[in-house]
């Protein structure tokens, strides 16, 4: 990610973080990512990104229920039907089991689908453009194309400064 | 939106981003350890070994050494395990719920809180583990393609179900607390000068770059996971309560006990927070982050569960009374409220019921030892019913030739003593090692909560 040359508007407020990258976008600059100590939800509106986790856990939910009640009809029914005080041996009382477990293989699946998605791993390198987002900076890391010319890189310069960044730096990786 | 005029600031100190994140992660970075912490690791590993004794003797000898007998067959075992889970269940009835109802006061609390449902759950676990006598059997609860049939378990009992909730619930829980470090983890990566440090701090982060997209997944993936361990809440001491609810037993036989077990579980987990958050922000002088205003928040959700607990235990009472059983007439008007075991009974009325009622007035809110002592009653009325419910129904059932005392032995104090160790032990650790506090949380809610602007009216 950090092999191409970057632009960063580093700034101390999420508030003004938003506006600048609302000005920017307006502005026709590409913004390519929000490093931040915490979630600022604007932002994510802003860059319209989403997120299919969701649906990705319903459906480990979909699978979880159904497998779980697959197993637990085979061995209760089919395998070895045994007969435990006169109840049938195809009980409603799988729902419990079938509950806990529908929640086990959510949240175990919904977390493998994240770290994947995310590509994290542990002991995996972080590389990021500034560090200071991990304590109390906000950073917007805007690419700097090839074909940009110097007057395209001043004038988002001013529109950073301009929009309340306290720094703005260049990124060469 | 907070009102910050109404309610007060949340963080109070006027702190910045930065201060959050010194303040979150210096008792980790610092090379000291302080003193009181090697005098409490001395004290709960000295338990924790008496515990492991207990627990040798147990597996070694067998259930003998406990004071169990034919008609008391569930004893202090079963009393600290469903004791532990009650507790266990404050760190996700806290975190997650308050979370779903966006209640921003969780944010200095819940990691901690967390990390008490995980030690408890484990301290729970060994219990069941031990009761069953032959450890080493204890992976025919699985359900495995074996060669007695295949036999499998029995699906419809809540001893299995118990297996399945607490396995799974502790399984949930982790992987929620260690998902919501990771931010931290990274921070403490960025931050620290120590190499051996950043090595294990970036192992454990996975990563972690907190970009745009990152936090949308984490947000999203984290909101899942803890939606979906919610309902786990209810379930595990529902399944617990119906241990005993499914038994024909006079006091256990009830359909009041799922909610009732639930609702003393949350009781019960909320108090233990309370007791360790008092002690926390003292020894870490954390008394910015958790405020008065923190406290007085537990303090009046014990004040409303207390309230519940009182309506249980009365209509326990009535509904023996309407039921017409001279069983269950005996069971609480005799065995319990004048019987042999009757100060625990009323210590457990109360402890639970009476005591927590005094939150109603703010000076008593207001006074943190007052609190804490409260909190610590509640604590040790909870462990009195649960050893109501077990002993007083289980000595005295249908047949009076059958009737039987029960007192503990050396080997059952030693383990409940080694498990209270092995939880103060690993609180330890965890303030030692870990973030205690989510600081990217903190730092979510700052601006909206506890910085007072010229126009902060326009917050409301």
């Amino acid at each position: 990610m950090n092999n191409q040359n970057q632009i960063l508007g580093v700034f101390d407020d999420p508030d003004e973080v938003t506006a600048a990258v609302k000005e920017l976008l307006r502005n026709d600059v590409q913004v390519q990512d929000v490093f931040s100590p915490f979630p600022i939800e604007h932002v994510w509106e802003l860059l319209k990104l989403k997120t299919r986790i969701p649906y990705a856990t319903f459906l480990y939910g979909v699978i979880g229920t159904a497998g779980t009640f697959g197993f637990l009809y085979w061995t209760s029914v089919i395998n070895y039907p045994l007969i435990f005080g006169g109840k049938p041996t195809n009980s409603l009382s799988f729902i419990v089991i079938m509950f806990v477990l529908t929640i086990l293989s959510g949240v175990i699946f919904t977390l493998a689908t994240y770290l994947i998605r995310e590509k994290m791993w542990p002991g995996k390198k972080a590389s990021m453009p500034d560090t200071r987002s991990m304590d109390d900076k906000f950073v917007i890391v805007i690419d700097k194309h090839k074909n940009m010319d110097d007057d395209a890189i001043l004038k988002i310069n001013e529109l950073l400064k301009k929009n309340g960044a306290v720094e703005v730096n260049m990124n060469n990786v | 939106m907070y009102n910050i005029k109404a309610r007060g600031v949340l963080i109070e100190g006027n702190k910045r981003y930065h201060d959050i994140t010194r303040d979150v992660t210096n008792p980790l970075l610092s090379k000291t350890t302080p003193t009181w912490w090697w005098i409490a690791a001395f004290i709960s590993s000295a338990m924790l070994v008496w515990g492991i004794w207990g627990f040798y003797n147990t597996i070694v000898v067998g259930t003998g050494t406990w004071g169990l007998n034919n008609s008391v067959s569930w004893g202090w075992a079963i009393i600290n395990f469903v004791w532990w889970i009650g507790i266990g269940h404050a760190g996700t009835a806290f975190s997650i719920f308050l979370l779903v109802l966006h209640q921003k006061w969780r944010t200095s609390i819940n990691r901690a809180a967390e990390a008490m449902t995980i030690f408890a759950v484990m301290a729970a676990g060994m219990f069941p583990l031990i009761h069953m006598g032959r450890i080493w059997d204890g992976f025919f609860v699985f359900p495995y393609p074996n060669t007695r049939g295949p036999l499998w378990d029995n699906f419809n009992s809540p001893l299995f179900w118990d297996v399945m909730a607490i396995s799974t619930y502790l399984t949930a829980s982790f992987l929620f607390w260690y998902v919501g470090m990771m931010p931290d983890f990274a921070s403490i990566r960025e931050r620290t000068v120590s190499k051996i440090k950043k090595r294990i701090y970036g192992i454990l982060s996975f990563g972690w770059l907190g970009s745009a997209r990152g936090w949308l997944r984490f947000e999203s993936a984290a909101l899942l996971m803890g939606g979906l361990t919610a309902p786990l809440v209810v379930s595990v001491h529902s399944i617990v309560a119906m241990d005993f609810a499914a038994g024909v037993v006079p006091g256990w036989h009830s359909t009041i006990f799922p909610p009732f077990f639930v609702v003393g579980a949350i009781f019960s987990g909320f108090a233990m927070v309370l007791t360790m958050m008092i002690i926390v922000r003292k020894v870490y002088k954390y008394e910015e982050y958790v405020t008065q205003r923190h406290l007085d928040a537990i303090a009046r959700v014990l004040t409303f569960v207390s309230l519940i607990m009182g309506v249980a235990y009365i209509s326990e009472i009535f509904v023996a009374w309407y039921s017409d059983s001279p069983y269950e007439m005996f069971v609480f008007f005799k065995n319990r409220a004048v019987g042999e075991y009757s100060f625990e009974f009323w210590a457990m009325i109360i402890f639970n019921a009476i005591v927590p009622q005094l939150f109603w007035f703010k000076k008593i809110r207001k006074n943190i030892t007052i609190v804490f002592i409260i909190s610590i009653l509640i604590n040790i009325g909870m462990w009195y019913e649960r050893f109501v419910i077990v002993i007083t129904s289980l000595s005295k059932t249908w047949l009076p030739s059958t009737w039987h005392g029960y007192s503990p032995t050396i080997t059952e104090i030693a383990i409940y003593v080694g498990t209270i160790g092995f939880f103060v032990f690993g609180i330890l650790l965890f303030l030692r090692f870990l973030p205690m506090m989510a600081s990217s949380e903190l730092k979510g809610i700052l601006k909206e909560t506890s910085i007072v602007t010229e126009n902060t009216e326009n917050h409301e």
